[in-house]
C-alpha cells in the first residue's frame, strides 16, 4: 500500500469535518473521491498534505508514519483549486521552483516535461498571459519535478470549462500513470472522477454519519 | 517559543528606539522643572514668547488648512468630474510640493516673493510690504502681513496635494448613477441642496481628513516659518531655537518649562487631530461601489474655459516656486548696480564649499550615508515589526496586534523638532560622548521614518495569498527559503516605496537634523542651505548658492519619488 489512512479525525474550529476515517491507496493507485461540496473533502487532502493538523489517528505513506512531519518533509505534491503561481517569475521560473537549489536542476527533465505538457514556446511568457488549462499545467509540471510520493488533487478543473476539463483530466491521468505516482483526486464531477479515477468512492463511504450538503 | 522571540525582539527594539530617547528626555525635563508635562503645558507662561507662540500656531495652521481646501477643492472638483488629458501628468504636477523637502519649498517661496522675485514685480511685495500689501497691512493694522500671507501661501501650495489626493479620486470614482438618482428627486433640483444633502455628506470624510492632516502638518511646521515668517514663532520653531538650552539644572528654567510643556501641547493636539481623522474615516467605512474614474468623468465630458484656466492656474501656482528656485541660483543681483546677470558661479561656490563648512558633495554623501542609514534601520525594523503584527492577527489574536499597531504610530504623534530634542536630551545629556557619533543622525530619522514603513507593508503582507505560503510549502521548502523565495519577491515592490520613501524623507528631514547638526561638521542638505541662507548676505553669491543646494537636494527627492512612484502605480497599493 502507498496511502493508508486510519482513524483519523480532523477538527476545524469547534466542528468534526472527518471522524476516524480510513482510507486504503494501492502502489500506482489514483482514487477519485466523490463529494459535495463542503463536505470535507479538502479538509482531508490538506490533512494528508500537512497544511491541516489532525486530532488523532494515523497517516502512513509507502509504510512510513508522516503524521509527525511537517508539510515540507512529507514529499507530496498538491494541485489547489485555483492554480499558484508566484507573479514574479515567468512560466519557467514557476517551473523551477521545484528545485531548492539551482544545482539540482535537470534541465533535459523539465524541457521533456513541458513539451509533453504542451507548453514548449511558452517558457518566457508573464503568468498573466496564461489561460487556466495553461496554468493549471504549469502548476502540475512544477508538482511532477518534485518527484512526490504521492499526488493530491483538490478540483484542479473545476475553473474550466467542460471540454478542456475533460481534455485535462486524461491528461492528467495519463502523466501520473506513466510515472506510477499515486494520487487522490477530490471532486464533485461523477465524469471527471470516472476519467481520473481508477475507482471511485463516495464521500459518504468514507464517512458513512455525513449528510450529502453541510 | 523560536516564534515568540522572534516577534518580541523586533518589537522590543523598534518600541526602545521610540520610547528610550522620549523617556529620557521626559525624565530630565520633569527633574529639571519639578513639573510633570501637563504641569508644564500650563506653565508655558513662563516664557515670554510661549504664549505668543501658542496662539500664532494655531491661527496659522488653522487659516491654512482653510486656505488649502479653498484653492484646493475646486482643482479637486475639476479634477474628478471632468475627462482631463495628460491627467497624470497633471496629478504629478499637483502632487510635486507635497514631495518637496521642507527647506526646498522655502526656497521655492523665496525665490517667488524676494526682491526682484516675480509677485514684486507685479506689485505684490510680501517681503519688504510696500505698495498694495503696504497698504493692506495698515488697512487690517497687523504688522508682517506679507509673511503671513506668504507662509499661509506656502502651506496651501504644499499641502494642496493632499486635498486632491484625498478628494479627487472619491469624486472620480462615484458612480453617475448617485446623483442622477437625487436629481430626479424634489429636493435635488437646486445645486446649492445637492452640494449641501448630497455631495456633502458625500465628501465630508475626505475634506475633513484633508483639513485635519493640513493642519497637522501646518501646525509642526519649521522651515518654512524659519524662512518666510521670521517676525514670527509657532511651538515649533521656538521649541527649536531655544531647545538647546533645555535640560539643563539651574539654568533658563523656562527653557525647560517651554520644551516639556510645547512638546505635550503638540503631542496632545496631534494625536487628538489624528484620532478625530481615524474615527472620521471609520464611520464611514461603509462601502459605496464604485466605478472606474474613466466612466465617471466620460459621463460629465470635457472641461470648459473656466476649469482649463483654473487647472492650468494651479499647476502653474505648483511649479512655480520649484522653477523659480532654480533660476535663482543662476541669476545673480549686483548690488552696486541693482541689476542682474546670469552666471553658474554659485553652482561652482556650492561644489567647492567655499562658504561653508561642508561643499555640496560633502553634504550629499552625510546625507546620502543618513538615509542609507535610515532605510537599512527602518525598513529592517518595520518590516518586522508590520509580520508581528500580521502575524498577531493570523494567530487569532487582534487585541495584541491592534495595541502594538497603535504603538507603532505612536511617532506620527512627534514633530522632527520634538524628536531631535528627545534625542538632544534624552540621548546626549545621558550619553555626551554620542555627540561625537557621526551616524547619531539616523536615530531620528528612523524614528520618524519606521512608522510609514509599517503602514506600507502591513496592508502589503495582508494582500499576500496564504496559497502562496502553502504551495512553498507543498514544494518542500523550509520557513527560511520560503522567506527569501517567496515572501520577500512577493512584496519587493512595497518594499522598494517603503525604501525610496524612507530615503527621501530623510534626505529632507530639518527639523530634528537642524538640532543635532546645525553646529556640527556633518550638515545634511537641508541644513547646509539653512546655514548659507543664516550668513550676511553682503556676498552675492550667498543667496544663489543656497538655491543651488536646495535644486540638488530637490532633484534627488524627486528622483527617489519617481522611483517609488513607478512602483506603487504598478503594483497597487502602499501608504
Amino acid at each position: 500500500m502507498s496511502l493508508v489512512l486510519d482513524q483519523l479525525n480532523v477538527r476545524f474550529d469547534e466542528n468534526q469535518v472527518i471522524q476516524d476515517l480510513h482510507l486504503e491507496l494501492a502502489s500506482d493507485e489514483i482514487i477519485a473521491i466523490l463529494g459535495p461540496s463542503g463536505c470535507g473533502k479538502t479538509t482531508l487532502l490538506r490533512a494528508i498534505a500537512g497544511l491541516q493538523t489532525h486530532d488523532s489517528g494515523t497517516i502512513q505513506l509507502n509504510g512510513q508514519h508522516i503524521e509527525q512531519q511537517p508539510c515540507e518533509m512529507r514529499g507530496i505534491g498538491m494541485l489547489f483549486q485555483r492554480p499558484v503561481l508566484f507573479p514574479f517569475k515567468d512560466v519557467l521560473g514557476n517551473i523551477l521552483f521545484a528545485y531548492k537549489r539551482k544545482k539540482d536542476r535537470n534541465m533535459t527533465e523539465v524541457n521533456t516535461i513541458i513539451e509533453e505538457m504542451g507548453l514548449k514556446g511558452k517558457e518566457s511568457q508573464s503568468i498573466e498571459t496564461l489561460s487556466g488549462g495553461e496554468a493549471q499545467r504549469v502548476v502540475l509540471i512544477r508538482a511532477l519535478l518534485t518527484n512526490p510520493r504521492l499526488m493530491l488533487l483538490d478540483e484542479p478543473l473545476s475553473a474550466l470549462d467542460v471540454d478542456l476539463r475533460r481534455k485535462i483530466a486524461l491528461e492528467i491521468r495519463s502523466i501520473l500513470k506513466s510515472r506510477g505516482i499515486p494520487a487522490i483526486h477530490v471532486t464533485h464531477d461523477p465524469a471527471e472522477a470516472e476519467i481520473i479515477g481508477d475507482r471511485v468512492v463516495h464521500w459518504n463511504e468514507l464517512q458513512p454519519g455525513d449528510d450529502d450538503e453541510e | 517559543m523560536k516564534s515568540a522571540v522572534g516577534h518580541s525582539v523586533p518589537v522590543a527594539l523598534y518600541l526602545g528606539l521610540i520610547l528610550v530617547p522620549v523617556l529620557l528626555a521626559l525624565d530630565r525635563l520633569i527633574f529639571v522643572t519639578g513639573s510633570n508635562p501637563i504641569e508644564a503645558m500650563f506653565q508655558l507662561d513662563e516664557h515670554p514668547l510661549a504664549i505668543e507662540a501658542v496662539r500664532f500656531t494655531f491661527l496659522q495652521a488653522t487659516y491654512s488648512a482653510i486656505l488649502t481646501l479653498v484653492i484646493g477643492f475646486p482643482i479637486a472638483w475639476w479634477l474628478g468630474r471632468y475627462e482631463w488629458k495628460h491627467i497624470g501628468l497633471i496629478r504629478a504636477a499637483l502632487t510635486l510640493p507635497f514631495v518637496t523637502p521642507t527647506v526646498v519649498a522655502a526656497m521655492g517661496f523665496l525665490a517667488l516673493i524676494n526682491e526682484g522675485g516675480i509677485l514684486a514685480s507685479i506689485g505684490i511685495d510680501l517681503r519688504n510690504e510696500t505698495g498694495i500689501i503696504g497698504s493692506f497691512s495698515s488697512f487690517l493694522g497687523i504688522e508682517h502681513s506679507g509673511q503671513i500671507i506668504a507662509l499661509l501661501l506656502a502651506h496651501a501650495w504644499f499641502n494642496l496635494a493632499l486635498v486632491i489626493r484625498f478628494v479627487e479620486p472619491k469624486i472620480a470614482t462615484l458612480p453617475p448613477r448617485y446623483e442622477e438618482a437625487f436629481r430626479m428627486l424634489p429636493v435635488g433640483t437646486s445645486p446649492l441642496e445637492r452640494l449641501l444633502r448630497f455631495w456633502w455628506p458625500m465628501l465630508r470624510t475626505p475634506i475633513l481628513s484633508a483639513f485635519v492632516f493640513t493642519f497637522i502638518f501646518s501646525f509642526t511646521s519649521f522651515a518654512l516659518v524659519r524662512w518666510l515668517a521670521p517676525e514670527f514663532w509657532t511651538i515649533e520653531s521656538l521649541m527649536a531655537i531655544e531647545g538647546g538650552a533645555a535640560g539643563i539644572p539651574g539654568y533658563r528654567e523656562d527653557v525647560s518649562l517651554l520644551v516639556l510643556g510645547g512638546a505635550t501641547l503638540q503631542g496632545i493636539v496631534l494625536l487628538a487631530a489624528l484620532g478625530l481623522a481615524g474615527r472620521w474615516q471609520q464611520k464611514q467605512s461603509y462601502e459605496i461601489e464604485l466605478v472606474s474614474e474613466h466612466h465617471a468623468r466620460k459621463n460629465i465630458g470635457k472641461p470648459g474655459l473656466l476649469q482649463r484656466f483654473g487647472i492650468l492656474s494651479s499647476c502653474l501656482f505648483a511649479l512655480a516656486p520649484l522653477f523659480l528656485m532654480v533660476l535663482s541660483s543662476v541669476r545673480i543681483r549686483d548690488r552696486t548696480s541693482d541689476s542682474y546677470r546670469w552666471s553658474t558661479e554659485a553652482w561652482s561656490y556650492a561644489f567647492d564649499g567655499n562658504l561653508t563648512y561642508a561643499s555640496v558633495p560633502d553634504a550629499l554623501t552625510n546625507s546620502l550615508v543618513y538615509a542609507i542609514g535610515c532605510l537599512l534601520v527602518s525598513c529592517i525594523l518595520g518590516f518586522f515589526v508590520a509580520q508581528t503584527i500580521h502575524s498577531l492577527e493570523e494567530k487569532n489574536k487582534p487585541k495584541l496586534a491592534r495595541l502594538i499597531d497603535l504603538l507603532s504610530m505612536l511617532p506620527l504623534a512627534l514633530s522632527g523638532v520634538m524628536v531631535g530634542l528627545g534625542v538632544l536630551l534624552g540621548i546626549l545629556k545621558v550619553w555626551p560622548a554620542m555627540f561625537s557619533w557621526y551616524a547619531l543622525p539616523i536615530i531620528p530619522h528612523a524614528m520618524l521614518t519606521t512608522p510609514f514603513v509599517v503602514r506600507i507593508l502591513l496592508p502589503a503582507m495582508r494582500e499576500i495569498d496564504s496559497d502562496y505560503e502553502e504551495a512553498g510549502k507543498i514544494l518542500g521548502y523550509d520557513g527560511g527559503q520560503r522567506f527569501f523565495r517567496i515572501k520577500i519577491p512577493l512584496l519587493k515592490p512595497h518594499l522598494v516605496v517603503a525604501a525610496a520613501l524612507s530615503m527621501a524623507f530623510s534626505l529632507g528631514e530639518f527639523g530634528a537634523s537642524w538640532i543635532l547638526l546645525r553646529s556640527g561638521a556633518w550638515g545634511t542638505l537641508p541644513v547646509l542651505v539653512d546655514q548659507l541662507m543664516s550668513r550676511p548676505k553682503y556676498f552675492q553669491l550667498v543667496e544663489p548658492i543656497a538655491m543651488a543646494t536646495a535644486t540638488v537636494l530637490m532633484c534627488i527627492t524627486f528622483l527617489l519619488f519617481v522611483i517609488a512612484e513607478r512602483f506603487r502605480s504598478h503594483q497597487g497599493g502602499g501608504f
